[in-house]
């Protein structure tokens, strides 16, 4: 039977239907979320969208396709979400602009409605990127145009229109370098997919399935974007909560004792009690169902009613991913040159990290790291040589002694202070041999001046500098130099006594026992004072010392 | 003013005429917004649409430590969503600071400062 138009009772339907589709694969869609964000939310975003339109339809009570139309429109508008919810809601309003004012839809107009919701939708974007939701858009309302000359059948121009989208979609990967990189077709056009077969859904109603079916093809790209998925979010071991993937396809055609009618639709939400990640797609002859679940016994065992059970699969994803996490783990010790330093307080460590020091050895003024653990740290980094920064005057002996001892070519170069450690930091290559980076690493410490600031616990008197119990003390390349009850004055005063006329740039990381307003207030003093200096604040969160600070 | 970044090889010195590039550039590829306005807008007019070469005037940078605040000033085309198109620019262009240039955003505002009707 030839369907002639679509009036509002099948609008209805479609539209129904395809904020059904989208909802319920949004999750597939949010996994192929690479482009143009990677923030995994399209497809939430586009479920929302059309569902806002949905709703909007739904309280409309016209018996008109035009009026319907402007409510999808108008629906979609107010509750467009993010990119591809915000395309579509414009690609709707073109749709609904071309349909104005009429009862019913003719194959014709139906295919008129869509390339003017294409031509709408590309009017608002500066720069088309082709590959996208836009191109699924326009291929597929080509399609349709191209299957209205031929015929006045709706069904079939419905038909075409997802068959260009669907053909469109795949194409996305080869227009668009970031999707095939991930392996991925692009989200929002696999969105407007969901809702197009949504729509073919509605018109074909019961017969859908009979005319329309995905191909196998198809699922295995799925459940490898389901899988590219689990592995981007970087979820811990604990987190999974279905720990098996299980694949099976059940042959629908087999004789087996007490089978069960087979309906896809039931099958799936039975499935999706059980399990997540759910992915199925039947013919008449086979379903295959891929699904991460806790019981993949009760898998097969449902399956099974339906038919014989074909190819059979199951993967424990949590030693899946603990290997993966294993393996990354160690590719971080395997390094063939290492840097250990000995440094104290998180930001310090994190900034040694983020000059590529492959290893921290707990330590500093209060607790010397022994030679001992100067010697476990290198081999616990397996490298075949090594750098030790000591970062303090009263390590170098030890890791000299750790160095004798190695087995592998350990240099040392002689930094006594935190700032020292950071400045060697930038000179290390690890093209060059040990001597090569010792020697070059060395040269650039006298480039720079430390500072320590400190606070006193008895009275004395240093190079003629008088102490005073509690008074802060600053100290710079090791000799105490200035002594003042207040923090932020001794330490600018400190800082003037390290300046000269190639200063450049300060440094400094304030502690444990200092904080953030501290360290301001000091460059504020000081930039009142020298315009041409820079200056860079970062949380060291290192004890003993108030404020470690480097002048280059 | 411009930010800084150190690595182990050195200062990396980025220009807010860079940053003013990558946010103008990952704005526009947003879908609805039509151009970039100036900040100046008694001055320039408007609804002047800015080329790329004059992104710097549309956008605004503040750095302080390895952070920066942008102001981006844009054009909506009629008909959208206009705060779901300004978010999906605040989202773009914080996600391409980050992408191309490393820098963390401390908060992308976005300035609607026109809205340009489309023919229908």
């Amino acid at each position: 039977m030839v369907l002639k138009e679509i009036d509002s009772n099948k609008f209805r339907d479609m539209v129904r239907v395809a904020t059904h589709r989208m909802g319920r694969n949004a999750e597939f869609v949010n996994s192929l979320n690479v482009f143009p964000v990677p923030d995994g939310d399209t497809g939430t975003n586009m479920n929302l969208t059309i569902e806002s339109g949905a709703k909007a339809v739904a309280e409309n009570p016209s018996t008109s396709v035009g009026d319907l139309t402007e409510s999808l429109a108008k629906g979609m508008l107010m509750g467009a979400r993010g990119n591809s919810g915000v395309i579509s809601s414009q690609l709707f309003r073109g749709i609904y602009k071309a349909t104005q004012g009429m009862k019913t839809l003719n194959a014709q107009e139906l295919a008129n409605a869509f390339s003017n919701g294409v031509a709408t939708a590309y009017k608002a974007v500066m720069k088309p990127v082709e590959g996208t939701i836009l191109t699924v858009a326009r291929v597929a309302a080509q399609e349709g145009a191209n299957k209205a000359n031929e015929t006045d059948d709706v069904e079939e121009v419905m038909e075409a229109i997802v068959d260009g989208a669907k053909k469109s979609l795949k194409t996305t990967p080869d227009l668009l370098p970031v999707l095939k990189q991930v392996g991925v077709v692009d989200s929002g056009g696999q969105g407007l997919l969901f809702i197009y077969e949504g729509f073919l859904e509605g018109i074909l109603g019961e017969n859908f399935a009979d005319r329309y079916q995905p191909d196998e093809g198809e699922m295995d790209e799925m459940i490898n974007a389901m899988h590219h998925q689990s592995v981007q979010t970087q979820l811990s071991t604990q987190d999974i909560e279905n720990g098996y993937c299980t694949e099976i396809m059940v042959d629908l055609t087999a004789d087996i004792p007490n089978k069960k009618p087979f309906n896809l639709e039931e099958f799936r939400n039975h499935l999706s009690e059980i399990g997540d990640s759910l992915l199925a797609v039947s013919d008449d002859e086979v379903a295959k169902v891929h699904v991460h679940t806790e019981h993949p016994g009760e898998v097969f065992a449902y399956g099974s009613q339906f038919g014989q059970l074909g190819k059979i699969k199951i993967d424990n994803m949590r030693i899946q991913h603990e290997t993966i996490v294993n393996d990354s783990d160690e590719q971080q010790e395997s390094v063939d040159f290492a840097v250990i330093a000995v440094a104290s307080g998180n930001g310090v460590r994190k900034l040694f990290e983020s000059e590529g020091v492959n290893r921290i050895i707990s330590g500093g003024q209060t607790m010397n790291p022994s030679t001992q653990d100067i010697i476990d740290a290198i081999k616990k980094s397996g490298a075949q040589k090594a750098i030790v920064l000591p970062n303090n005057g009263n390590i170098v002996m030890a890791a000299k002694q750790a160095a004798e001892v190695s087995e592998i070519p350990v240099g040392i170069v002689p930094t006594k202070t935190i700032s020292q450690g950071l400045t060697a930091m930038l000179s290390f290559d690890p093209d060059l041999s040990v001597e090569e980076n010792v020697d070059s690493m060395t040269e650039d410490l006298e480039a720079v001046v430390s500072g320590e600031v400190t606070q006193a616990n008895r009275d004395t008197t240093i190079n003629d500098v008088e102490v005073h119990a509690n008074d802060y003390l600053g100290i710079i390349d090791g000799d105490i130099e200035v002594d003042h009850p207040d923090l932020v004055t001794a330490t600018v005063n400190m800082v003037e006594k390290m300046l000269d006329e190639d200063s450049e740039i300060i440094t400094i990381m304030f502690g444990r026992d200092s904080n953030k307003k501290q360290a301001d207030e000091v460059v504020a003093n000081l930039e009142a004072k020298h315009d041409d200096l820079e200056f860079e604040v970062h949380d060291g969160g290192q004890p003993v010392y108030n404020f470690l600070i480097s002048v280059e | 003013m411009a930010v800084k970044i150190k690595t182990k090889n050195g200062l990396i010195d980025i220009s807010n005429g860079v940053i003013a590039t990558v946010v103008g550039s990952a704005a526009t590829s947003n879908y609805g917004v039509v151009g970039m306005a100036s900040k100046n807008a008694i001055r320039d007019g408007v609804d002047v649409i800015l080329n790329r070469a004059n992104y710097k005037r549309g956008v605004v940078v503040k750095s302080e430590d390895n952070e920066i605040t942008v102001d981006v000033y844009i054009i909506v085309g009629y008909g959208l969503k206009i705060s779901e198109v300004s978010r999906n620019v605040q989202d773009s262009v914080k996600f391409s600071l980050k992408n191309q240039l490393g820098i963390d955003t401390r908060a992308v505002n976005v300035i609607v400062q026109s809205v340009k009707v489309l023919d229908e």
